[in-house]
């Protein structure tokens, strides 16, 4: 083949993968943009101040305002849990256990946490925390945002771990050595350079892990349960976000509905702001290592 | 200390006798080395007298175990798993492979200046003061004392001396480099081990190493690795010619690039191989 037929060949063959990788991008935003925009008109009509000062016990004439204190609570208590444990966990694996048996066992392990149904580990919680706490009030049942801050750290925990460990494991060896060959110890090495120098990686994966659990449903229904009135105490029933989305989604009333879609549409803007504000907040602190 | 054994004690390598009357007192001595990679022999018997205050230069093509050698000295190898160095390694008078002996001392006499700058994610100046923390006790004005003689040492103060408080990743590669020197000199260590220093640096960065390597051979033993034969050549008093794991030739470096003894050396010097 001359060089010219294949020079022409090596250009078409670009220009169709680069046409397929920009469909596939747009695709996957046209989805985000349509969801987006899906949830706003549909809820609209329920956007306005009542949906954040007022609580779901009124009703039609209420708004959302209980289920977002109660899902930043929930949710709060679950990423408190799971960031120290998943932070350790995943130091743990990737200095420490990082080519041995029991690292890689507990890897695997970890892997089918993160891929556990939720409401598997909303019924766990249920199991371990909300019975035998019932036993104990004699018969009152004792949901509540705890509870659900636990089920939810479950679905976090793993996420965490993972990411972490991952991080770390990019870090260049060298900086090990270095560190290393100035007598300093492992642990101080992995506490104090190793995860620093991974920092920005384990906040993304933390806020990841964040906003997969601002959207969870299932494990609340058993444990945070939900309640219709304001409440700040965590050891008390609790409203949360996808809660109330899904009770009123079930309901025949179309002002519920759409209060529903706007609760939807500002628990994805959350996320994606989220997201937003960490992406901002880490390029400015990443400096290139080359 | 322990005086030059050349030429002492019979029955030693001959590799050993080879360098004719010492430099100056050994400061490292180097007994039937032997390491093994997974299995794989990758140093075989190597003997050498590492003299005190001077640049051994350790060169050779690419997997002759030159970087291996050097990061025996520290037991850095040590890290990973199913590395194992058999033989000696005598420094002032003990063996540093003996189980026993201290890492952290080990750790403190000997500082390591790696072929990539790895400074710390934190600023210019806990760059410095982080390995002097861990084994010392310092008030504030000592710290800031030693931290500025290190940096000056490392020819690097007059450039950072304002901005000793910004993160050292925003130094460029060559003042990183800098600073990965001062950390290791700032331990006070008495040898000093150099794996390729300059190997990512451009020529006047590679220029102010090679400067700074001269202005701190009076104070420290200093071990460099280095691809460059010309780098060689330029700094060192002594250089070790390695090829397959062995020490071909190892003596003053103007007999090795002026008139070597082997064979092998002078086909590498001249570009042979390699």
């Amino acid at each position: 083949m001359s060089s010219a037929s294949l020079y022409l060949r090596r250009r078409i063959t670009n220009v169709i993968a680069l046409s397929l990788s920009v469909l596939a991008t747009v695709i996957g935003l046209t989805f985000l943009a349509w969801i987006l925009w899906e949830t706003l008109r549909q809820g609209i009509s329920a956007m306005h101040l009542n949906l954040f000062t007022k609580i779901t016990a009124l009703g039609e004439n209420g708004g959302l305002a209980n289920a977002m204190v109660g899902s930043l609570i929930i949710d709060f208590i679950g990423i408190a849990i799971a960031t120290p444990i998943g932070v350790m966990a995943g130091a743990w694996l990737a200095e420490y256990a990082n080519r041995s048996k029991l690292g890689e066992t507990i890897r695997f392990l970890n892997d089918i946490l993160l891929s556990a149904p939720s409401i598997v580990l909303g019924l766990f919680v249920y199991t371990i925390i909300v019975l035998p706490s019932t036993a104990l009030t004699h018969g009152n049942t004792t949901f509540s945002g705890f509870a659900g801050g636990v089920a939810l750290a479950l679905i976090a925990l793993p996420v965490i771990v993972r990411t972490t460990d991952e991080m770390l494991r990019l870090v260049p060896s060298t900086l090990r050595e270095a560190a290393l060959s100035l007598g300093v110890p492992q642990w101080k090495l992995t506490t104090q350079i190793l995860v620093r120098a991974a920092r920005s990686g384990i906040i993304t994966g933390v806020l990841l892990a964040l906003a997969r659990i601002s959207g969870e449903t299932a494990p609340l229904l058993f444990t945070a349960f939900g309640n219709n009135f304001m409440t700040l105490n965590p050891l008390d029933k609790m409203a949360s976000m996808p809660q109330v989305i899904y009770q009123y989604a079930n309901d025949p009333g179309d002002a519920m509905h759409a209060m529903a879609w706007a609760g939807a549409f500002v628990i994805t803007m959350f996320v994606l702001l989220l997201s937003l504000f960490a992406r901002l907040v880490l390029s400015r602190h990443k400096i290139s290592h080359d | 200390m322990i005086e030059s054994v050349t030429g002492q004690s019979p029955g030693l390598n001959p590799q050993v006798a080879q360098l004719a009357a010492p430099l100056a007192p050994t400061k490292i001595q180097v007994r039937d080395l032997n390491f093994y990679y997974n299995g794989f022999h990758a140093l075989k018997n190597i003997s050498m007298d590492i003299p005190e205050k001077k640049v051994t230069a350790i060169i050779g093509p690419s997997g002759c175990g030159k970087s291996t050698l050097l990061r025996i000295f520290n037991r850095i190898y040590a890290i990973y798993p199913k590395l194992e160095a058999k033989g000696s390694i005598v420094l002032d008078d003990e063996n540093i492979l003996d189980p026993s002996y201290s890492m952290n001392r080990l750790r403190s006499k000997v500082g390591m200046v790696f072929q990539k700058p790895v400074p710390f994610p934190m600023t210019i100046f806990e760059n410095v003061a982080y390995g002097i923390r861990h084994h010392e006790k310092l008030s504030k004005t000592e710290m800031e004392g030693r931290v500025e003689q290190a940096l000056r040492s490392a020819a690097l103060w007059d450039e950072v001396k304002d901005k000793l408080k910004q993160n050292a990743l925003g130094l460029s590669g060559g003042q990183q480099q800098r600073l990965c020197i001062a950390r290791g000199i700032a331990l006070k260590p008495e040898v000093l081990l150099l794996d390729e220093p300059t190997s990512a640096l451009d020529p006047i960065a590679t220029g102010r190493i090679e400067q700074l390597v001269e202005e701190l051979k009076g104070e420290y033993t200093i071990v460099i690795v280095t691809h460059n034969m010309q780098q060689a050549a330029r700094v060192s008093d002594l250089t070790a010619f390695m090829y397959l794991g062995e020490l071909i030739e190892f003596d003053r470096t103007e007999k090795i690039f002026t008139k070597p003894g082997k064979k092998q050396t002078e086909d590498y010097i001249t570009g042979r191989f390699g």
